[in-house]
């Protein structure tokens, strides 16, 4: 039987590299794939990932096992983006990564039933100006979303992770979407 | 009719609330067709959202892990700088050298005497007061000028 990530967590507090390799392989695609969803940047959310990785180790010992294991690790790996994006706030004002500019990826990533062309383009537009609202969200509120839509964590665990309560959780995640729902309005 | 649930739609429509909460919401969708068609976008939202957000570029794993590696390396060799070999041999010799001044300078102080400058020698030994200053030292006459005048005696132990 798999260990839980609970167990590997008390086994990294006692130095048990294999448990932190094995911690690792679970949550690598996950934590970059967040960091990547908060930063917008490859190499930013590969960094802070793995710094994500190493507080974890460092940290391991103070994890009590009262939360799931993954909220205790997000909050880390959060926590670390919102520094990031606090740290480098005025420096995108004047540097933007290529990174930051969303292109083509909504093409990429959709499958393509046969639809009017015309709507199909309607429809990329959407998507992509949603993809760009969801970037301008504030940090937490954008976090929030990110927990809810991509981890497809509850609401409980999403305030646990921001370190708040569950009714903050429902007023960020309420106004987000209605910022969200005006774009697509507009459209 | 009782107050929108507004904020209670996101987690309504994840079954995150609680059977109570629950059942007021679904009480208030079916009575209000403005919040249920509220919820029905709310929905397709997230569900765009999920699409819309999108892929990171792709990352090699093995690498990613090696470079984790290396950084979890780097910080374990990275010591608190009070707990390095070095610094602390430093610091041990430089409060050594201290405590050293601090003692000599000490007994230096206990000795209990100003030098005197060229030209308080210099009148010293026109007065002939040097080979008794320490004697001369101790007398507060120095001030009276009918003494001094008579101080010569001293050195020939007259006085």
């Amino acid at each position: 039987m798999e260990p839980s990530d609970e167990a590997l967590c008390q086994r990294v507090a006692k130095r048990d590299e294999a448990a932190f390799d094995l911690l690792v392989s679970r949550y690598q695609e996950r934590a970059y794939r967040l960091a990547w969803s908060m930063l917008r940047n490859a190499e930013d959310a590969r960094d802070v990932s793995q710094d994500a990785f190493i507080r974890l180790y460092q940290a391991a010992g103070s994890f009590g096992g009262r939360s799931k294991f993954s909220t205790w690790f997000y909050r880390i790996l959060i926590n670390l983006c919102l520094d990031h994006k606090r740290k480098h706030r005025w420096w995108k004002l004047w540097v933007r990564d290529e990174d930051d500019e969303r292109s083509d990826t909504i093409l990429d990533r959709q499958p393509a039933p046969v639809v009017d062309p015309v709507d199909k383009m309607s429809r990329e537009q959407t998507m992509k100006a949603l993809g760009a609202a969801v970037d301008r969200l504030a940090p937490r509120q954008r976090a929030a979303v990110l927990l809810r839509v991509q981890e497809d964590m509850a609401t409980y665990d999403i305030a646990r992770v921001l370190k708040c309560s569950e009714a903050t959780v429902r007023v960020h995640l309420h106004r987000a979407l209605t910022t969200l729902k005006k774009t697509v309005e507009k459209r | 009719m009782a107050r929108h649930p507004d904020t209670d739609l996101v987690p309504f429509l994840r079954g995150d609330l609680p059977p109570a909460e629950r059942d007021r919401v679904a009480r208030h969708l079916e009575e209000c067709p403005d919040c249920r068609q509220d919820a029905e976008q709310l929905r397709d939202l997230l569900g765009d959202l999920a699409r819309s957000i999108g892929q990171p570029p792709t990352v090699q794993w093995a690498r990613y892990r090696a470079e984790l590696r290396e950084k979890l390396e780097a910080r374990r060799g990275r010591r608190a700088w009070w707990s390095r070999p070095v610094p602390l041999a430093v610091s041990a010799s430089l409060a050594g050298v201290l405590l050293v001044v601090a003692v000599w300078g000490g007994r230096e102080m206990s000795r209990g005497t100003d030098p005197l400058s060229p030209d308080e020698a210099v009148i010293g030994h026109e007065l002939g007061l040097l080979q008794e200053f320490q004697t001369v030292e101790r007398l507060d006459l120095l001030e009276d000028l009918d003494v001094i005048g008579d101080l010569d005696g001293l050195a020939s132990g007259q006085g």
